[in-house]
């Protein structure tokens, strides 16, 4: 089997529950490597447990999920641990050290790969240096090197995220909801150099977004959740606005203020 | 009320207070004790407070091992460092040492209980994100906490020092050492001149500590 054909993630008949509530129920999953896939549904439908799932943070209740040839429920911690370093994470608060500076942040996306002890003291390799250099080149912050992160406004430090994973190497990046926090505009410029980044380093992408204008905007492909399964699985232009109803159907936003009809507030609604 | 009266009598007769030299270099090298015992103390206090506190996080650590810490950390600090002090001259001898020893054990179960509060403030987060990417628990503590809790860890080292400087005169009479053996000479033998001096040369250095830690921890954040 030619190395170039297997799937990056395979997925098979897999259950994750949370007690008796059935959170991911998917019979048939694969991404190939290269892939760009956009994940959209309804908030607590399974987006962030698939994502955690496919990260090895999540064990399945049944079923099985491999990734990078691993199979999660039956390899061992160390085994896990080395292949959960080759899939990169990038989270919607981005999760950066706040009083460290750029470069910083960016190195300690080699930890995984770096001397152990040396890099306790801070010390990284030249190597580590340069990949981290061409990471920050890559997402534009040159400038802003040696700046704490606190300094940085949102899509900034989106970005410095983006430059850790990609100091990373990974061959498989995962970002759950990477631009809910970032304005349109913001978050479209973010999404696009999350894309090219992926490309030029040969990745694999899977995004979980919250709007599905963005995800049919830049992705090869869309999967759409509902309650833990999955009602839609094609290319972006087939996604049709009855096929979005149908991933978004029912759902019930929540209300923001109670309909008191003495005070005459209207419900606002938390939308999708 | 009755005792009002006699302690004017008392105040009335520490003054004026003795400034022989003889008297203020016996104060200002008993003083210079008395800072170095409160120093050390604190010193190694605090390095073994930030190793303890670090494990005795909830966040960091499994439950049998934050838990039963935090039980000994609690402990330590709940004695009293004179009672510490009476303890280890007991065990140890006079002198300096069990000072160093009391103030230490104390600043031990004081800072790291402190230490191990500042390290549970979320940072689950960005410990997410260094496990991500691949470090192991060391490096989490390195790069995902201690950045963060540096500054409040310096801060609270020195807040402790100056505690435990006025803790350090005072163990002077469980038989330390330092100016508060000479306060306690003094005053026994009814010098109270001399043992006024004593008295405000330690007040002079306990104010000149709490200022110069003051501008420092203005600089930390």
């Amino acid at each position: 089997m030619a190395e170039r054909n297997a799937p990056v993630i395979l997925v098979e008949h897999l259950r994750i529950n949370y007690g008796r509530r059935v959170a991911l129920c998917i019979d048939q999953l694969r991404f190939d490597r290269g892939e760009c896939v956009g994940i959209i549904g309804p908030s607590g439908a399974g987006k962030t447990t698939l994502l955690r799932a496919i990260k090895g943070y999540v064990r399945p209740s049944c079923g099985k999920i491999e990734v990078l040839g691993l199979n999660w429920s039956t390899c061992d911690r160390l085994a896990r641990r080395r292949v959960q370093r080759r899939i990169g994470l990038i989270f919607q608060q981005f999760h950066l050290v706040p009083r460290l500076t750029v470069l910083q942040n960016v190195l300690c996306g080699r930890l995984g790969s770096t001397h152990r002890l040396k890099s306790l003291f801070g010390r990284f390799s030249a190597e580590d240096r340069q990949v981290a250099w061409r990471a920050i080149c890559e997402v534009g912050l040159q400038e802003q090197v040696h700046q704490r992160a606190d300094t940085l406004s949102g899509g900034q430090q989106q970005r410095v995220a983006i430059a850790r994973v990609v100091a990373q190497q990974p061959e498989v990046i995962l970002a759950d909801e990477p631009v809910s926090n970032l304005d349109p505009v913001l978050g479209a410029e973010v999404l696009s150099l999350l894309l090219d980044v992926t490309k030029h380093h040969d990745a694999t992408l899977i995004l979980n977004l919250h709007q599905p204008a963005l995800a049919k905007r830049f992705v090869n492909r869309v999967v759409g959740l509902r309650d833990g399964k999955i009602v839609y699985d094609d290319v972006p232009s087939r996604l049709t606005d009855d096929q979005l109803q149908e991933v978004y159907r029912g759902y019930e936003p929540t209300p923001l203020y109670r309909d008191d009809s003495t005070a005459g507030r209207s419900m606002a609604m938390v939308g999708a | 009320m009755s005792g009002a009266p006699a302690i004017v009598r008392f105040v009335t007769n520490m003054m004026p207070p003795d400034t022989t030299g003889e008297i203020l270099a016996i104060g200002w090298q008993s003083a210079l004790l008395t800072l170095q015992v409160a120093l050390l103390g604190t010193a190694i206090g605090g390095l073994f407070a930030v190793m303890l506190g670090l494990l005795a996080a909830n966040n960091l650590t499994p439950e049998w091992v934050h838990h039963p810490l935090k039980v000994l950390l609690a402990i330590m600090r709940s004695i009293p460092v004179l009672v510490l002090a009476l303890l280890f001259v007991g065990a140890v001898g006079l002198g300096p040492f069990p000072g160093v020893l009391a103030i230490a054990i104390h600043s031990v179960g004081n800072l790291g209980k402190l230490f191990a509060d500042e390290c549970e403030t979320a940072f689950e987060g960005v410990w997410e994100a260094m496990d991500s990417a691949g470090a192991n628990w060391w490096q989490k503590v390195r790069f995902a906490v201690w950045p963060q809790v540096a500054p409040q860890i310096v801060s609270l080292t020195l807040y402790r020092l100056e505690m435990n400087i006025r803790e350090s005169a005072v163990l002077g009479l469980v038989g330390c050492g330092g100016i508060g053996f000479y306060m306690t000479l003094y005053q026994r033998s009814f010098n109270y001149t001399r043992m006024c001096t004593m008295v405000l040369v330690t007040m002079v250095i306990v104010l000149a500590v709490d200022q110069l830690s003051v501008q420092i921890r203005k600089r930390l954040t």
